[in-house]
């Protein structure tokens, strides 16, 4: 399969609940998973805020039950637009936006080029937990490669549910979660992921992933170009918001904490609609070799990746504060995405998440 | 010891872990989630409780109810030890060595407070 496709991503909190009572978190994967989307990916946050500025944090073991979750569903445009008005329902609060995104199954030999091959490209790998590649983790050996290519950076993102290839793939306790879906997102010139296309394909036994067009904002702490100014609305009329992705080190730090808390932090001062950060398990940008934790250590080695979400009179204010924090180190991207719900107007003011 | 004693410790050991839960929370998201401060409290009161207690003069089922079972459950190490390794996994190493000293410096006064109440009670 290799066609125009649609990416359903929502932002909520972890103990929000569905009208029925039951976790807005398990509600949506099921419907993922009975609908039998092609990969659909649950993911945890360490620390996040949305339209009602509540920050959620894994800093203290008690606030750590209510983390920032991502949802992210992938399918052809006409099954992702099925799940709208359901996904819509679930969930009382958080931010539902709808992207654009190239989807690509089977045999990538005959993918051939992508098109715009000029422009940054941001590719998404989806594996299984415990997928390997001649005796190496899968996600090791993507990040490899791509590093052997010259993409600029890639960081592996851990899920907790999701589908895969339209199965429900649940990670429980007393099980190896071998089929559970992770992510590798890859940010790099267009021309270079296509030509590690046809490498991925042969490495991988199943191939998964999605393509999508970014601008690059700043990289190694150099601005390039301030967030693209963008239209008001997408074809459906739906509002047009952008989405800044901010990929840091653990290790990096800004007057003494890491450069991700300083940004969430700093971010909800000023009043921007939301920001979610994801700690990656394993990546590497520039020159550095992939890298992740190490059996002994005292400071953990991994990526983190900040999602900002804004409208678009707010994002200058958000990019000034981003630009500020990685002044030395960084890659920020921007991508346009039309919002399905945008934060700041949930249907329940009463709800607690937010 | 009879069954009604062993039931009771359960009952109050469930609630001061549910204490300790929505006093930490409180705590935390009043005072900032840059420092474990929540942690702190619950154990700096309970060691002013503890140390109240063993003041008293308590019978040995008292001291089990309200020692062990209550105290016993609203604090907590594992949470401090766990808390203080999030805070070096991040490189903040200041806070780490701050969150240990304190706590201990605080629980012993703490300790010796109670302690001193509870003998003049």
């Amino acid at each position: 399969m290799n066609e125009d496709s649609l990416k359903l991503t929502s932002y909520f909190g972890e103990r929000q609940r569905t009208a029925d009572n039951g976790f807005a978190a398990d509600a949506l994967l099921d419907l993922y998973g009975q609908r039998g989307i092609a990969t659909s990916i649950l993911l945890r946050g360490v620390e996040g805020f949305g339209a009602r500025q509540r920050l959620r944090t894994d800093r203290s073991l008690t606030l750590s039950d209510d983390l920032p979750l991502t949802a992210v569903a992938v399918d052809t445009r006409s099954r992702i637009e099925g799940l709208l008005e359901s996904t819509s329902g679930l969930l009382r609060s958080g931010l539902v936006t709808l992207e654009r995104a190239r989807l690509l199954t089977g045999d990538l030999d005959v993918v051939g080029p992508i098109e715009m091959p000029d422009d940054e490209t941001k590719l998404t790998v989806y594996l299984g937990r415990q997928e390997r590649v001649y005796r190496v983790p899968a996600f090791v050996a993507v990040c490899d490669l791509l590093h052997r290519r010259g993409v600029a950076g890639a960081t592996v993102l851990l899920g907790v549910d999701g589908t895969a290839h339209g199965t429900r793939q649940r990670a429980t306790f007393f099980s190896r979660n071998a089929a559970t879906p992770m992510m590798v997102i890859a940010v790099g010139p267009g021309e270079r992921i296509s030509r590690a296309l046809p490498e991925l394909g042969g490495l991988l036994r199943d191939p998964l992933l999605t393509l999508e067009r970014v601008a690059i904002c700043k990289r190694d702490g150099q601005l390039l170009c301030a967030p693209p100014a963008l239209a008001g609305t997408d074809e459906a009329s739906r509002p047009t918001w952008h989405k800044l992705m901010v990929y840091t080190s653990e290790a990096a730090l800004h007057e003494g904490q890491p450069i991700h808390r300083a940004i969430v932090r700093r971010l909800r001062a000023a009043g921007i609609s939301g920001a979610t950060t994801q700690r990656g398990i394993w990546g590497f940008h520039g020159d550095h070799a992939p890298h992740g934790d190490r059996l002994l250590q005292l400071g953990r080695r991994v990526p983190a990746v900040t999602i900002v979400i804004d409208a678009p009179e707010r994002i200058a204010t958000a990019f000034a504060i981003i630009d500020e924090l990685t002044a030395e180190q960084g890659l920020v991207t921007s991508e346009a995405v039309p919002t399905l719900r945008p934060a700041g107007l949930p249907p329940e003011p009463a709800s607690r998440a937010g | 010891m009879n069954v009604l004693v062993w039931t009771a410790v359960v009952v109050i050991g469930g609630a001061g872990s549910l204490l300790r839960f929505y006093a930490d929370g409180l705590v935390s998201s009043v005072a900032g989630r840059d420092f474990p401060l929540g942690t702190m409290v619950i154990n700096v009161s309970g060691a002013v409780v503890l140390g109240l207690l063993s003041g008293l003069a308590l019978s040995s089922s008292q001291y089990l109810l309200l020692g062990t079972a209550a105290v016993g459950s609203y604090t907590t190490f594992s949470t401090w030890m766990l808390e203080t390794q999030r805070l070096t996994e991040e490189r903040q190493h200041r806070k780490a060595v701050l969150n240990i000293v304190v706590s201990l410096a605080l629980g012993i006064a703490a300790a010796a407070l109670g302690r001193l109440i509870g003998m003049h009670l």
